[in-house]
């Protein structure tokens, strides 16, 4: 018969480290696939040496290593909330205290590991080269980084049906704040979808950032480029756009019961997406308030919001799939992209805004949502 | 015979190309109408086409004179619906929900309380459906069906998985708002109990159909 730790490392740590594969093929990448093999060892060394000396770099490694913390703590918690893993509330609540402790650390232990290796190896650097106060800080802040998630663990077994973290803000907002419609696709991709919404956002603002490094290393500011990397920013947003259709076919068909004119629910969508593109309009205003006039960065914006407009438009046709839509976005992108290099981009927007309106006021009471033949 | 209710006209309903409702003409009369059929008949695609859930082809007119056509906003305020299964975003509250139904359909919020209280809603309002058992969340569907000042109701399944009080409550609701002119149209596999409901008569949905027995 197995042990209790074999079902319980089957239970997180072996799905830890299957669902999250792609994070450390990406991190192993990162760390040891972009050093030359005869440098790698120096590399490492080199970067151990630099946060033992430079206490703002050592800084950013506790915050680097707190985050993979709070990732495991999550996914913990996120097991516990799971349908079918009721069960372990049960058969945990039945361990005696002392040892059901150090099930919950063994568990911690395990999935941390990766940043405990590393941690290690950097405190016996640090102690072989006199720095005490550096293996002291990594030291406490890893055992701290083990420890505190057990106390959530176990008041999530007494307490399972409470959510921690955000858990006392959401039942005051829950209380004091009505949501509007048009937080609630925000809302639902925040509480239920954040990898998704956090790896769009990153992407898109990688983009900008990319794109400003690329316009700042010329002499002159063409808002011309910028303009471009808001197209990519938009045409990242398709998977939110497909999620959004699926979202409001499956959870907002009470609201078509609703008495809302349909000039409203269009107006949700727009705001919907006004939203959504904030992130990316703060960090436009932000990196080029300097570099071009107030005109230019409206018309910056209204591009990237047109964008996300007409293509989420375009999923009122109901048999518009994920395939169909990506050829017509493009396709709209490339138009759009050489209306912007001839000086159009007006026109652009103008034409974007007619041909969603248009789109949106002619299909929204006559959609419905199509579910394709499997034969 | 009493005034028409609704009125459907040439009303027919295809899912991709495939028959699936196709009524020439029906008046329904003011009152309590029980609307019957076997499983798969149409009776939810009945209730949603008539809620404005899903589009059709054709016309639906309440009272001989909000046309689903020409002023769809309006037939939405006046028709009200609960589905037999309801489904609501997660993360949003009873009170989210009570506040979005109060806002567009308008209504009576003091009468709407009091039935938040005598339903036992209260005491799980603010908590998000996700939370919420089958029947709480039947509840709450219910109780957004009586918001506003609708001139039809249309309750798909009402009396499952609801408490036998909250049954009551239902009757009693249903009592109290057709004596006001509200009209109903009720499916349920259940026989209504007659000492507490007068039934005007039945609907049946049977060969792509409506008809009134």
């Amino acid at each position: 018969m197995r042990t209790t730790r074999q079902i319980l490392s089957k239970i997180f740590t072996q799905r830890f480290y299957v669902e999250n594969l792609g994070f450390f093929l990406v991190l192993f990448y990162l760390l040891f696939g972009t050093v030359n093999g005869a440098n790698l060892l120096n590399y490492h060394l080199s970067l151990i040496r630099g946060f033992l000396n430079s206490t703002s770099f050592l800084l950013i490694m506790v915050g680097i290593w707190t985050a993979y913390a709070l990732k495991c703590t999550a996914f913990v918690m996120k097991t516990l909330q799971s349908p079918g893993y009721d069960f372990l509330y049960t058969t945990m609540g039945s361990i005696p205290t002392g040892e059901r402790r150090r099930h919950w650390l063994f568990i911690q232990f395990n999935i941390y590991l990766p940043v405990l290796i590393y941690a290690g190896i950097a405190i016996f650097i640090a102690i072989s080269s006199h720095k005490w106060m550096p293996a002291v800080i990594i030291g406490a802040v890893n055992i701290i980084n083990c420890v505190w998630p057990l106390l959530l663990y176990e008041k999530k077994l007494w307490n399972p049906d409470t959510i921690f973290f955000i858990g006392h803000i959401q039942r005051w907002l829950n209380k004091h704040f009505t949501k509007p419609p048009v937080l609630f696709f925000i809302y639902e991709l925040l509480i239920n979808f954040p990898l998704r919404i956090i790896s769009t956002k990153l992407a898109s603002t990688a983009i900008l950032w990319l794109t400003f490094l690329l316009l700042h290393r010329n002499e002159s500011f063409d808002l011309r480029g910028l303009q471009i990397g808001v197209i990519v920013c938009a045409l990242l947003h398709m998977q939110l756009m497909i999620h959004h259709r699926a979202f409001d076919d499956t959870y907002l068909s009470f609201m078509e019961n609703l008495p809302i004119p349909v000039w409203r629910h269009y107006s949700r969508m727009v705001g919907v997406y006004l939203l959504l593109f904030l992130p990316e309009i703060l960090m436009i205003i932000c990196n080029a308030y300097a570099d071009t006039s107030i005109l230019g960065i409206v018309t910056t914006i209204a591009i990237g919001l047109s964008l996300l407009v007409i293509f989420r438009s375009f999923l009122y046709f109901p048999k518009m799939n994920t395939e169909i839509h990506i050829r017509y976005t493009l396709s709209i992108s490339f138009i759009v992209l050489f209306m912007i290099l001839a000086h159009y981009e007006w026109i652009a927007i103008l034409l974007m805004q007619l041909i969603a309106a248009i789109i949106f006021f002619a299909k929204y009471r006559k959609y419905e949502a199509y579910i394709e033949s499997t034969e | 015979m009493s005034d028409s209710v609704i009125t459907l006209r040439d009303v027919k309903k295809n899912y991709q190309g495939i028959p699936i409702l196709d009524v020439p003409s029906l008046e329904i009369p003011a009152g309590i109408h029980w609307l019957q059929g076997q499983n798969g008949a149409g009776k939810t695609t009945c209730m949603k086409v008539i809620a404005g859930l899903i589009p059709f082809s054709g016309e639906i007119l309440l009272q001989q004179q909000v046309s689903s056509k020409k002023d769809p906003v309006t037939l939405r305020r006046l028709i009200n619906y609960a589905e037999a299964e309801p489904l609501f975003p997660s993360f949003l509250t009873g009170r989210d929900l009570l506040s979005l139904y109060i806002n567009t359909k308008g209504g009576d919020k003091d009468w709407i309380t009091d039935i938040v209280d005598i339903l036992g809603i209260q005491g799980y309002i603010d908590n998000p459906v996700s939370s919420y058992s089958s029947g709480m969340l039947k509840k709450l569907s219910l109780l957004l069906a009586f918001t506003g000042n609708p001139a039809l109701i249309l309750l798909d399944e009402p009396l499952i998985t609801i408490d036998t009080a909250a049954v009551d409550t239902l009757y009693n609701l249903i009592r109290e708002k057709n004596n006001e002119g509200v009209s109903f149209i009720i499916t349920s596999h259940q026989p209504f109990d007659e000492q507490k409901i007068t039934l005007t008569g039945k609907l049946i949905v049977a060969d792509k159909t409506i008809t009134r027995n």
